[in-house]
């Protein structure tokens, strides 16, 4: 038995410079004594060489013969689709990119710049962590090339015309339409539970004006159906200035004597609104309106209860 | 001895030739060393891999379909054939390249007409549109920590440090910054200490240079789940319920453990001001379990606080 790498290259280089498509048969002849003798043997270990070839990306085409050969599949590969389209990459868009992946650290990133004429090791000062998802992948394809995605998330099978992925606070999400609900939707990437299916490119539109970072606030304390809601708080000396640069100098209604400050928030949200106060610890307090005050208070009680 | 076919899986082999096998026939010749390197191989696994695929052949090319051949440490290649490209980008390269590429704009000093911009403009287009959108700001501070980490330039920086609540000046040299989920950070000599500290870079409200050069040293960043871990700080275990679990995904854990309906968490606790501020925000879906010194941190802290909202006639104190 020869290697398995040489049959699977000899498979390769077959189905690339073949001028018709090649069924079995044909191809079990042609690498002669490579597969193993008897039909479904032959059948399984070329099944099995073929998996891994998309497993690696190579893209192997086929059709059903009619004809003579009326029923048998035959294969081909396409060397449009196989080869890689070349970028045309100057030699300090080379050297960003490679800056990028180092940063990054991805093993695929660095693989890719192989492909790209790139070297791979470049030690960088600075270093991003991206956070991974098996999903993530699959969405950006079918987000780039406007397929619908579908996937299940907490337990519901959902199918999404996905815009965009974005990255924030650590977190990937996708955003598109919700076929089911015909409604803009947002999920978080990791929470997708197994495999994302890819439909036929260009089954929608992105609608032209669509920018993820406004379709998804960034601020958490905004996210919500209820309408826009505003809480002052009442921020001590020692926190005044962080809470100030985060919140921007517009949100300031007062500033006290002793350098405490009263701000304006939003608190649509009210489970991001009390991690943004209590974020500041013991140096916020809700002054109003009553009702998140008083909501406040009860957190605060429950707490002492719970001991 | 033909021991390395475990470790070295078929398809990883042919996922790497069919990269190697047009980057040689565009050069002709390469020092094995050289190709070995590059493509992250052992000497040995690159000749094994290179003889195989000399055998390689189909009729009309019985043996020869692939000529490459090794001599005196160096492969060369006859004419191309067959493999002069490379095999496309596959969809985990391609979304790792632009997603890299995307953080790295937002890096301080990045340039969306400068030569990354470019690259990112062409990468998209031959992956047919983009889709990846990153928003993780990096804050002012970060330009010039950057270049001072570049230059091992020393900084006098104000700080503000949870522990002490409230901001302090200190001498810092940069080593490197990171980003890790949503954050900027700083590794630096900290010379108050005299030691490697890391620095959140969104809590660095002023930086000026000291006009001191320091020499240049190698730091480890921090690496992802385990980034405090080495930093002898303590632990507490808290048991939370199922609407605190997002704690495990924002901050870095020793352990996780699931308990009936919660899960039990060992965290790494930067100073208890952070621990206590944590447990506000959580409520009562946490609870401390140990050490004995935090079981009641979050019911004081509470209860400290409460008295400002259940003060007569209160409103701030």
């Amino acid at each position: 038995m020869v290697d398995a790498l040489e049959r699977i290259t000899n498979l390769v280089a077959l189905l690339l410079e073949t001028r018709s498509p090649v069924t079995l048969e044909q191809i079990v002849n042609e690498l002669q004594g490579q597969y193993p003798a008897g039909e479904s043997a032959a059948r399984g270990a070329f099944e099995r060489d073929k998996a891994m070839l998309r497993e690696i990306g190579v893209p192997i085409e086929s059709q059903v013969l009619a004809g003579s050969d009326a029923g048998k599949t035959a294969y081909w590969i396409d060397r449009r689709r196989y080869e890689l389209a070349d970028l045309d990459l100057t030699a300090d868009e080379r050297q960003a990119l490679q800056m990028a992946v180092a940063a990054a650290r991805l093993s695929e990133g660095e693989f890719g710049l192989l492909k790209l004429g790139a070297d791979g090791g470049a030690a960088a000062t600075v270093v991003t962590n991206i956070p991974d998802a098996p999903a993530l992948p699959a969405l950006r394809e079918a987000s780039a090339h406007h397929a619908s995605a579908s996937f299940r998330y907490h337990g519901t099978q959902r199918e999404l015309h996905p815009y965009a992925l974005l990255l924030r606070e650590g977190f990937w999400y996708v955003i598109g339409l919700d076929l089911a609900h015909d409604a803009q939707r947002t999920y978080r990437v990791d929470r997708i539970e197994g495999d994302v299916e890819v439909g036929a490119a260009n089954a929608f539109t992105r609608p032209i004006d669509f920018d993820p970072r406004q379709a998804f606030p960034s601020d958490p304390k905004l996210i919500g159906d209820e309408p826009a809601l505003r809480a002052v708080v009442h921020v001590d000396a020692p926190r005044a200035a962080a809470a100030v640069a985060d919140l921007g100098d517009e949100a300031v209604i007062e500033r006290l004597d002793g350098g405490a400050v009263r701000v304006s928030v939003p608190c649509t949200n009210l489970d991001a609104f009390r991690s943004w106060l209590f974020g500041l610890g013991r140096h916020a307090e809700v002054i109003a309106p009553p009702e998140v005050r008083s909501s406040v208070a009860e957190w605060l009680r429950s707490m002492v209860v719970a001991g | 001895m033909t021991a390395r076919r475990g470790p070295r899986p078929t398809s990883e082999r042919l996922r790497r030739l069919l990269v190697m096998l047009p980057w040689l026939m565009e050069r002709g010749e390469v020092p094995l060393a050289e190709m070995a390197e590059r493509f992250d191989l052992t000497e040995e696994q690159l000749v094994k891999d290179i003889e195989l695929v000399s055998m390689c052949g189909l009729p009309p090319f019985v043996d020869e379909l692939i000529d490459v051949w090794i001599d005196e440490g160096v492969v060369s290649t006859g004419i191309p054939r067959v493999f002069t490209r490379p095999l496309r980008l596959t969809a985990p390269e391609g979304f790792a390249l632009l997603a890299s590429a995307r953080v790295a704009m937002q890096m301080p000093g990045a340039d969306a007409d400068g030569a990354l911009g470019r690259a990112l403009r062409k990468l998209a287009e031959a992956l047919g549109d983009d889709g990846v959108v990153v928003d993780t700001p990096a804050p002012p501070a970060a330009e010039a920590i950057t270049a001072a980490a570049d230059a091992c330039e020393r900084l006098r920086v104000s700080y503000w440090s949870a522990a002490a609540d409230e901001p302090s000046a200190r001498e810092i040299t940069p080593r490197r910054v990171f980003l890790d989920r949503g954050r900027w950070y700083v590794v630096a000599d900290d010379h108050r200490s005299g030691e490697t500290r890391t620095f959140r870079i969104d809590r660095i409200m002023s930086c000026e240079s000291t006009g001191v050069i320091d020499q240049p040293r190698e730091v480890d960043v921090p690496d992802g789940e385990n980034w405090f871990a080495d930093a002898g700080l303590p632990t507490a275990r808290l048991r939370l319920l199922a609407q605190a679990g997002w704690v495990i995904e924002r901050y870095p854990t020793r352990s996780v453990t699931p308990d009936a309906d919660a899960l039990v968490v060992e965290l790494t606790v930067a100073n208890q001001r952070w621990l206590e501020a944590l447990l506000l925000r959580l409520g009562p879906a946490a609870r401390v379990l140990d050490p004995p010194e935090w079981t009641h941190l979050g019911a004081d802290a509470a209860r400290a606080l409460l008295a400002r909202y259940e003060a007569e006639g209160s409103e701030a104190s």
